[in-house]
């Protein structure tokens, strides 16, 4: 057990310094990520204006689920994940995974991990350095129930996030060019994840339905527990509930793509 | 007059070229068309959000700001349509040394480059954004005589400028940085603001995004005169913003080529 935990200690290890390359490229990114929350500062701003309320929330509230939801962005989302799973398959560099007793599922998840660690950690420099101009737009819930609930809820969120990501890199046994699929995904999540609005302002029906997709636990759901948008115990262990269902769910089909598409690969080189 | 009759020509056989390989991909064609109806959308999924919850937007009600958004989708389609690709691969070109091709080309550079392939996922949805502002007009009740849509017509080839000169001038900077990468979050981060009623800025942003960038007039100019006639100081305003972009973007990447020197062996 030691051991196998030693293999992907070591890959943690090299993923952070690899990421800590690209550690421009993530500052740039998170600074580019304020302007986009100036944006949303702004229209909501005009949208509250008159009124004290929007779907049961206050400005302050809804701004804080912004915040929130931009801040987990960069320690839970898949970013380019995909495209680099896609290109290990193309360039024929997964062939070493299939010689050694690595898992290539885990190797890709340890070095997301990693990723998402630096990502994580550099996006919280702009944030930190803009806070204060966000810390009277921030109200969080007291001490409850939904902070630990969340730690589960975040932990499967980056796993339906990664796994989402791996089986889209993994359909490039089958398509030579996956780029338009994963777009095509990600407008799909951008809306039922709930990073346009939240998605307790749609008509009730849609978020009752949204929340039996997969989409809803990939971001909504952890930042609605840390937000107190979801204010029922008994609500929030049933989210818990289809979040592991999901999990497991992708999980299957993870392993059947790959399986699947093992079949169709061509080890070609020496 | 020769001179644009040659340069008509090549852009025809641009577009020969590019037709012939978007027949080639079908499947391809056909995913990015539904992936750019998608983010059209997402955008219009917002603003029916928002509107179910309140009433107006800085003054803005429903279908006034979907002409707003309409006529962003509008500007945008145009630009993924026409110059985005090229212009993203100039970036590409430039440090792998391709650049040169563009140069031995029988043309000016910055033409050669900017209408080397036509993107008809994005040209082809630009009827669908016309489509939604027709439809945001007639829920208004509006009957926009032929001058307002020629002014309109036209602010939209102003728009369309602006956003060209934007991106090319960043991606210029090419010349010099030797990346351009990350270029894209910060178009479209600023392309939000486009989306905005330009009563909802106020203080700083207003500074920064109506006044110092040009972002709010690109649409904000189109739509008031499609609702409310055409008006002449910021009809001056949005052709002199574009005049001005234009000018800085062609003077930076004028430079820029002069600075280039090919990176093949």
């Amino acid at each position: 057990m030691l051991a196998f935990l030693a293999k992907y200690r070591s890959v943690f290890t090299v993923g952070l310094q690899s990421n800590l390359v690209y550690r421009w490229n993530f500052a740039v990114r998170g600074t580019f990520s304020l302007i986009h929350l100036s944006f949303v500062f702004i229209l909501w701003g005009a949208a509250y204006a008159g009124q004290t309320d929007i779907g049961g929330f206050d400005l302050r509230q809804t701004l804080t689920y912004f915040i929130v939801m931009l801040v987990l962005q960069y320690f839970i989302s898949a970013m380019n994940e995909d495209y680099e799973i896609s290109e290990e398959i193309r360039n024929g560099l997964i062939n070493q995974f299939l010689l050694k007793p690595v898992n290539y599922y885990l190797y890709r998840f340890t070095i997301f991990l990693s990723a998402r660690f630096v990502s994580g950690l550099l996006a919280l420099v702009p944030v930190a350095l803009a806070l204060p101009l966000l810390a009277d737009k921030i109200t969080l819930p007291g001490p409850g129930w939904n902070y630990v609930i969340a730690v589960p809820a975040l932990l499967m969120s980056a796993l339906i996030q990664f796994t989402i990501a791996y089986c889209f890199g993994l359909l490039t046994f089958w398509f030579l060019e996956i780029q338009s699929f994963i777009i095509l995904s990600l407008a799909v999540e951008t809306i039922l994840g709930g990073q346009v609005f939240p998605l307790d302002l749609f008509p009730n029906w849609l978020y009752q339905l949204s929340s039996w997709l997969p989409y809803y636990y990939q971001m909504y759901f952890p930042a609605a527990l840390l937000t107190g948008r979801i204010t029922d115990l008994g609500y929030a262990l049933r989210g818990l509930g289809i979040q592991l269902f999901w999990v497991l769910a992708l999980l299957t089909v993870a392993q059947l793509l790959w399986s699947r598409g093992l079949r169709r690969h061509t080890a070609v080189g020496g | 007059m020769e001179a644009l009759r040659h340069y008509a020509r090549l852009w025809f056989a641009s577009a020969r070229y590019s037709l012939v390989r978007t027949m080639m991909f079908r499947a391809d064609f056909i995913m990015w068309s539904l992936v750019e109806i998608f983010w059209m959308v997402v955008n219009l999924m917002l603003i029916a959000v928002i509107y179910s919850h309140t009433e107006s937007i800085a003054g803005w009600g429903p279908w006034e700001m979907t002409i707003i958004v309409g006529t962003s989708m509008l500007v945008q389609r145009l630009l993924m349509g026409f110059f985005w690709t090229n212009l993203f691969e100039m970036s590409r070109n430039v440090r792998s040394g391709h650049f040169d091709f563009f140069m031995a080309q029988p043309g000016w550079p910055l033409f050669m480059v900017s209408t080397r392939k036509i993107d008809l996922e994005g040209v082809i949805n630009v009827p669908l954004a016309i489509a939604v502002i027709v439809f945001a007009a007639h829920k208004l009740g509006l009957q926009p005589s032929w001058l307002q849509i020629g002014c309109f017509s036209l602010f939209i080839l102003c728009g369309l400028a602006i956003h060209y000169a934007t991106l090319l001038f960043f991606v210029s900077l090419v010349f010099w940085m030797q990346s351009a990468h990350g270029i894209e979050h910060g178009y479209f981060g600023l392309n939000e603001f486009s989306r905005l009623p330009r009563e909802a800025l106020k203080g700083i942003a207003s500074v920064v995004f109506v006044y110092t960038l040009p972002v709010i007039i690109v649409t904000n100019v189109p739509a008031r005169t499609l609702i409310h006639g055409p008006e002449l100081g910021p009809a001056l305003w949005l052709f002199g913003a574009a005049v001005f972009w234009l000018a800085v973007a062609v003077t930076v990447f004028q430079r820029g080529i002069r600075r280039y020197s090919s990176a093949s062996s």
